[in-house]
């Protein structure tokens, strides 16, 4: 487990101007990460296992745990995964959770994140909240 | 000096108690000295398994506190020369042992046995703790259904932490046909959830249940597809390479053509 001083995205999340939290490892069911700040998990993070920070969330893996983004009450937060099937998704005050039955797999990276007072998830490549600038 | 093996698993009636018997079983016939430790105190089920209830004397708690030597605990299996059991306490729980004392009790195994291989309690709690206090490595036993797969992640992940080497996977109860129809996660399936090596898949077994019940371990029956699964799994634990049975074969006149062309 290692802190670093720069944070992945040049954010401008009130929680991510603190150091990211880097972790190279499987989260497992049970297992909870707490970070006041951006936390990128490169690995799987499991139905069970959760993760709540202060900032974004970025997860090089199969996200299917519930995580928190912007515990600390930013709404500019974000989650994204390489896989995003979380059993619940929190950003900042907004819950949402994974439909009761049928939902189809995730194919591609996908970016979650508040607009228009509900969550919306949408595919990374094609995301586009202003904060990323284009290039 | 002898390897302590934990089977455990979190959930429940999953046959962590089956497993260690029959692995036990299949160890001591090809020829290791065994010694299995039943853990789950105040619930104790090994000795009937192996039917050697009427043998116990003293036990495990017995030998922790001082009453008896770990010897006059032991008790020799009734069939196979290099299998003994030491029985779980019936009249005490959990809080009677701490592993500080399960690691002191294994470590004194381990010089007179090649395999200890310990049951485990369902749950993460103090019987958890002390069965995995001594263990050298784990396997983890868990059945197709998700809230098997879902506890059995969480014990993963307790192991790690006790920094105990990656366990392994034991896939019991599996149902070919219902994998073949989609109506069971197969075995795929699991690893992929569960990201740990597979040491062995055993199949649903309609005799599992009669052995069990008379007191006779499966892996000493031939033809049992469940003792084979067994018997394999005790050659890998002893390092062979061993391959997988191929449960979810195809059958039927198809089935046999792509065999054939070696796409089955």
């Amino acid at each position: 487990m290692t802190t670093v001083s720069h944070a992945v995205w040049n954010s401008s999340t009130e929680g991510g101007d603190r150091d990211a939290l880097y972790l190279r490892r499987t989260l497992r069911s049970g297992q909870r990460v707490d970070h006041d700040g951006n936390v990128v998990v490169f690995g799987d993070v499991h139905a069970g296992a959760e993760i709540v920070a202060a900032g974004d969330v970025l997860v090089f893996g199969h996200l299917r745990g519930v995580v928190h983004a912007g515990a600390a009450g930013a709404e500019t937060a974000r989650v994204c995964a390489w896989r995003l099937e979380p059993v619940q998704l929190r950003i900042a005050r907004m819950i949402a959770r994974s439909p009761d039955r049928g939902d189809e797999p995730s194919v591609a990276p996908e970016v979650a994140r508040i607009e228009g007072g509900q969550v919306v998830i949408e595919r990374a490549d094609r995301a586009d909240d202003g904060r990323v600038p284009r290039g | 000096m002898g390897e302590v093996i934990v089977v455990t698993s979190g959930k429940g009636g999953v046959g962590k108690t089956t497993t260690t018997a029959n692995l036990g079983t299949a160890l001591a016939q090809s020829g290791s000295r065994v010694c299995l430790v039943d853990a789950d105190i105040g619930l104790r089920n090994l000795d009937v398994v192996l039917g050697l209830e009427n043998r116990i004397v003293y036990d495990l708690v017995d030998v922790v506190e001082g009453f008896c030597r770990l010897r006059q605990a032991l008790i020799r299996d009734k069939r196979l020369e290099g299998l003994s059991l030491l029985p779980a306490a019936q009249t005490k729980d959990k809080t009677a042992v701490t592993p500080e004392q399960m690691k002191g009790l294994t470590d004194e195994l381990r010089q007179e046995f090649d395999f200890i291989l310990v049951d485990s309690p369902a749950g993460i709690e103090q019987g958890f703790k002390n069965a995995i206090a001594g263990a050298d490595r784990a396997l983890i036993v868990a059945t197709p259904e998700v809230a098997s797969v879902r506890d059995a992640d969480r014990i993963i992940g307790l192991l790690e932490a006790a920094e105990i080497p990656p366990a392994r996977l034991i896939v019991n109860r599996l149902r070919p046909q219902m994998v073949r129809k989609g109506d069971m996660m197969s075995v795929d399936d699991i690893v992929d959830i569960l990201a740990i090596d597979l040491i062995g898949v055993v199949p649903e077994d309609e005799q599992i249940v009669v052995t069990t019940n008379r007191g006779e371990p499966a892996a000493l029956i031939q033809g049992s597809r469940a003792g084979e699964a067994y018997r394999n799994i005790a050659r890998r634990i002893k390092g062979e390479e061993v391959p997988f049975i191929d449960l979810e074969e195809t059958s039927g006149f198809l089935g046999r053509l792509r065999r054939m062309f070696g796409q089955a």
